[in-house]
């Protein structure tokens, strides 16, 4: 388990941070940048190593304030507006964490968990942070935040700290659920590019949070597998919408178009990226999507595999909804003049897409080696958390 | 023990065969065809992308095999047809049709495996009493059916017919998914699930079939386009596949599926020759085209052969897949005599494509060259023999229908297989010979030859020949004002029978009410942002009451001390810049 997330997070964090070399040529303060970067690193690593749940949250800390930091690197009005949401949402669930770690042998502690790393999971109704965030923050950040952070941040450590509890498990499947149908709905609507993918966000966790909540062997594997995949496929995105952003200076959709000849590299990989996101095979997502649904009907729970459907077809709709807005259709006037962008940024972007074929090529050697020994481990895992 | 994952029957190798055949015959076409096109790389690999998942679809043993192939098939779909097209919602729409319905199929397979504890494909076929089989049946169906076009899951051909190139339209929904999708069709019924003959689903899907073709064809009479036209057919023409298979009698589906392998062949010679036309004569607008027999006899010749085939005239491969279907019917009103409609809507299916092709027949290569029409060529020879090609094959399937397909494709798959009723089809095509012989020999002594032209007058006066030309465009325009069909052709053509509308009409009202809830939810944490300082002083003064209620002094208490500390100063650090760029 500690594993498959330290190979998640930490191969995340290498491809963006060979994207932002570039990307962050035009902020003046670059090492401010990067030391909040590695600090938010370090302190998710810090979150999955932790023995004890003292040092878990304090690592929580660590990471959560330079996230803060991050969303709010530039110091525009929308990303000082978006960090601050994002501070006294964060904050008030590091509270409540704090609280639950006060009377962790009552039961109580188990929802306060729920509701503390809930926040920082993105899970609906929780998740007013994310979309603000997300599309405020520098594009390689939202690719961190999206692609591991909340899932370090909230997913991991909340099973590291109430493990499978049973009593908790019928809620957050049904939060996932929840996040999935929510997250799928709104995305949909967007037209700004990275608030559309801060959404779909919100529907992924779900899937994660659904698959683990249904504690079967398959489930988890699905949601383990789901989330290393969707670190991939979602960082992968963000670069891309980064990327457009940087060449064309808008996200906004209705802006966009044309740029399957202007920047191929970016058009290819965001292909690649929304394929997957769409769960169309070979490529990663199907096979994770797939898992979760076969858990979900082999349970005889057909609402939650209805549920699951139904985001998935809502996630292939928004992200074909970028693709043909931004990619097909014949390019405007005003972007007549778009370069593709720079190799430090294309390789990753390309490198990414490629790793999402060819996980979803050879998921049966990805899932033996690194998501069933996660598998294994996460079932024999005993919570902090003892009532 | 591994278990294989793929299966070889005779059934599938056959349709693998007649595949692999239409793939290559559209490669030799494309060669002109997409000659000095841009992204060639990714069309011709993307075409061979297709036959490679539709082998793998075709020959899977187990679910997972099938459905990473069946889903796999979505790739080509979408990038062929999105490859001209600069506004890219054909595509997307062919996608989330297709797409979504194999998500579907995810829900089916799900029940399935759970159900029957084995992921081998139709290890154990079961019986549609439980309400789980049901719902995994209409799953795989819903799956099977946006794959071959079949209402209400069809409307994304039509729409990929105009942005699509001709070879694409020939390949993919006319043939190849095709093929799969009813391939899978009879999977379903009889290996997976058993259809029992008059079933509430063999019901089902035979209402399913009257409805998809009379509605399709009666779309397809009123099209100005040619591609639009022949993909109204490929919708249409499915119908007769499901209404075979639909019966459950053994006659039935084989005459289903035998309509499914000349649907194939007849089709993508249907739409390649519409390439050819399209390519040559620079346009598919039925209003533009006109008189092309002369310069393009050979495609023309193609053309004519498929046009038979499809509107089921004897001796051709339509007419005998047809016949059995009709059989198939005949015989299903016997075991249940109030279900006579599909035997009419097969009929009248039938005249009406035949009479959509004479008018397409008529205003494309009949009648008076239209303007522009005078300077076109026949199409290079890679462009014209894959056509022919495909025609002799028409002929070949129809004149020796039971000596070679039938034999060796169709009734392999079929067990306990007995040919019911009279069946003479040398018979038949000596009495259709005779006819046509008897035809041509009056045609000959009669006088129709010594007609006299004079110049058309009224009143004394020359009239333009220009003003009373009728162009066959306009053929049927007429049903477009009869009462009710003409308001269900306003409301067709304002997208009220497409399911995908509807779709989107209802995820757009479901995301509007949630982007509601979002506002409703979001005002809670505007009262918090009311006020800053009050907020900072709030996050303080909780954590403080933590820190001493619920910590003894100790390590613990200083480390969240210090996170506390560290949260004050993010905060502050951060209301000071915000103040700063109001400021």
């Amino acid at each position: 388990m500690k594993i498959l997330m330290l190979v998640t997070l930490n191969a995340l964090a290498c491809f963006v941070l060979f994207y932002s070399i570039s990307y962050t040529e035009r902020y003046s303060k670059r090492v401010l940048f990067y030391f909040l970067f590695l600090l938010m690193l370090a302190g998710l690593n810090g979150v999955i190593l932790a023995k004890e749940l003292i040092w878990l949250f304090m690592a929580l800390e660590v990471a959560s304030l330079s996230a803060y930091g991050l969303v709010a690197f530039g110091g525009e009005k929308p990303r000082l507006e978006a960090a601050l949401k994002y501070f006294v949402l964060g904050e008030l669930a590091s509270l409540t964490i704090l609280l639950g770690m006060g009377l962790i042998h009552h039961k109580i502690a188990a929802y306060l968990f729920i509701i503390g790393f809930g926040v920082k999971a993105a899970l609906f109704p929780l998740h007013l942070w994310l979309p603000d965030a997300h599309s405020a923050a520098p594009s390689p950040v939202s690719a961190m935040l999206s692609g591991v952070v909340i899932k370090v941040l909230g997913v991991y450590a909340l099973w590291r700290t109430i493990g499978f509890y049973p009593p908790t498990l019928g809620l957050l499947s049904v939060l996932g659920v929840l996040s999935i149908l929510y997250g799928g709905f709104l995305a949909i609507r967007q037209w700004d590019m990275k608030r559309l993918m801060a959404y779909s966000s919100i529907s992924q966790v779900g899937y994660i949070v659904l698959g683990l909540s249904l504690a079967t062997p398959l489930g988890i594997a699905g949601a383990l597998f789901h989330l290393f995949n969707h670190a991939c496929m979602k960082g992968l995105m963000f670069l891309t919408a980064g990327a457009v952003e940087q060449k064309c200076g808008t996200r906004d959709l209705r802006e966009l178009g044309g740029l399957r000849e202007k920047m191929p590299v970016t058009a290819f990989s965001s292909l690649l990226g929304s394929l997957a996101m769409s769960g169309i095979p070979p490529f990663n997502g199907f096979w994770s999507k797939l898992f979760i649904i076969l858990a979900c009907a082999q349970l005889g729970q057909l609402w939650f595999a209805v549920a699951a459907i139904v985001g998935a077809i809502l996630t292939m709709a928004a992200f074909l909804k970028v693709q043909r807005y931004a990619f097909f259709s014949a390019p405007r006037a005003s972007l007549q003049e778009v370069k593709e962008v720079s190799w430090t940024m294309a390789l990753p972007m390309l490198c990414l897409g490629l790793l999402c074929l060819g996980i979803g090529l050879f998921f049966p050697t990805v899932t033996a080696r690194l998501i069933n020994p996660a598998v294994v481990a996460l079932l024999k895992t005993k919570g902090f958390f003892a009532p | 023990m591994m278990k294989p994952l793929f299966y070889f029957s005779a059934f599938s190798l056959g349709i693998f065969a007649l595949a692999s055949l239409i793939t290559l015959l559209v490669v030799l076409y494309s060669i002109k065809y997409r000659a000095g096109k841009k992204h060639a790389f990714a069309y011709y690999f993307y075409t061979l992308l297709s036959l490679l998942c539709v082998g793998g679809a075709l020959f899977a043993a187990d679910y997972i095999t099938l459905l990473l192939f069946w889903g796999m098939m979505g790739i080509p779909l979408y990038r062929l047809i999105g490859m001209d097209d600069t506004e890219g919602s054909a595509a997307q729409k062919a996608l989330l049709m297709v797409g979504g319905a194999d998500v579907l199929m995810l829900l089916g397979v799900g029940i399935v495996t759970a159900l029957t504890r084995s992921f081998q494909i139709g290890a154990v076929p079961l019986m549609l009493n439980h309400p789980y089989a049901i719902l995994a049946f209409m799953a795989f169906l819903s799956a099977a059916f946006a794959k071959a076009g079949v209402m209400p899951f069809h409307s994304w051909i039509p729409d990929s017919a105009k942005a699509a190139p001709a070879t694409v339209m020939a390949l993919l929904p006319a043939s190849l998914d095709k093929l799969l999708g009813i391939y899978f069709l009879t999977r379903i019924c009889f290996n997976i699930f058993m259809i029992v003959p008059n079933s509430p689903m063999s019901l089902l899907l035979l209402a399913i079939g009257s409805i998809t073709i009379i509605a399709a064809v009666l779309g397809a009479l009123v099209q100005h386009d040619l591609k639009k036209l022949l993909s109204f057919h490929a919708v249409s023409q499915v119908g007769y596949m499901v209404l075979g298979i639909g019966t459950g009698l053994p006659i039935g589906v084989a005459g289903g599926v035998f309509h499914m392998f000349n649907h194939a062949i007849y089709k993508s010679c249907l739409f390649l020759c519409g390439g050819s036309v399209e390519q040559k004569a620079g346009t598919t607008r039925l209003d533009k085209l006109g008189g092309l027999a002369k310069a393009m006899p050979l495609t023309f010749i193609a053309f004519l052969i498929a046009a038979f085939s499809i509107s089921g005239v004897p001796p051709f491969n339509g007419f005998v897949s047809k016949w059995m279907v009709y059989q198939a019917l005949l015989q299903f009103i016997k075991i249940n005599p109030y279900w006579i409609l599909p035997l009419l809507a097969a009929m009248f299916g039938s005249a009406f494509t035949l009479a959509s092709f004479i008018k397409l027949t008529h205003t494309v290569f009949l009648g008076q060259p239209s303007e522009g029409m005078e300077k076109v060529k026949e199409a290079p020879w890679q462009m014209w023999l894959p056509p022919l090609v495909l025609a002799g094959l028409c002929v070949i399937f129809g004149i020796f229908a039971f000596q070679v397909p039938l034999k060796y494709l169709v009734f392999p798959s079929i067990s306990n297989y007995r040919l019911p009723g009279i069946w003479q089809p040398n018979l038949a095509l000596v009495f259709l010979s005779i006819g046509l012989l008897f035809g041509l020999i009056l045609y000959g002594l009669g006088h129709v030859r010594r007609v006299t032209v004079r110049p058309p007058f009224f009143g004394g006066e020359k009239i333009d020949e220009e003003a009373i030309k009728v162009h066959g465009a306009a053929f049927y325009d007429a049903i477009r004002g009869w009462g009710m069909l003409g308001g269900l052709y306003r409301a067709a053509e304002r997208g009220w029978f497409d399911l995908y509308n509807w779709l989107r009409g209802i995820s757009f009202v479901c995301s509007l009410v949630l982007s509601w809830l979002e506002i409703v939810l979001n005002a809670f944490y505007g009262l918090l942002r009311l006020n800053l300082t009050f907020l900072l002083l709030l996050i303080i003064a909780l954590e403080v009451a933590v820190e001493l209620f619920l910590f003894r002094l100790g390590e613990r208490e200083i480390l969240t001390s210090l996170a506390g500390g560290a949260a004050a100063l993010t905060l502050w650090w951060l209301v000071a810049k915000l103040r700063e760029s109001q400021a």
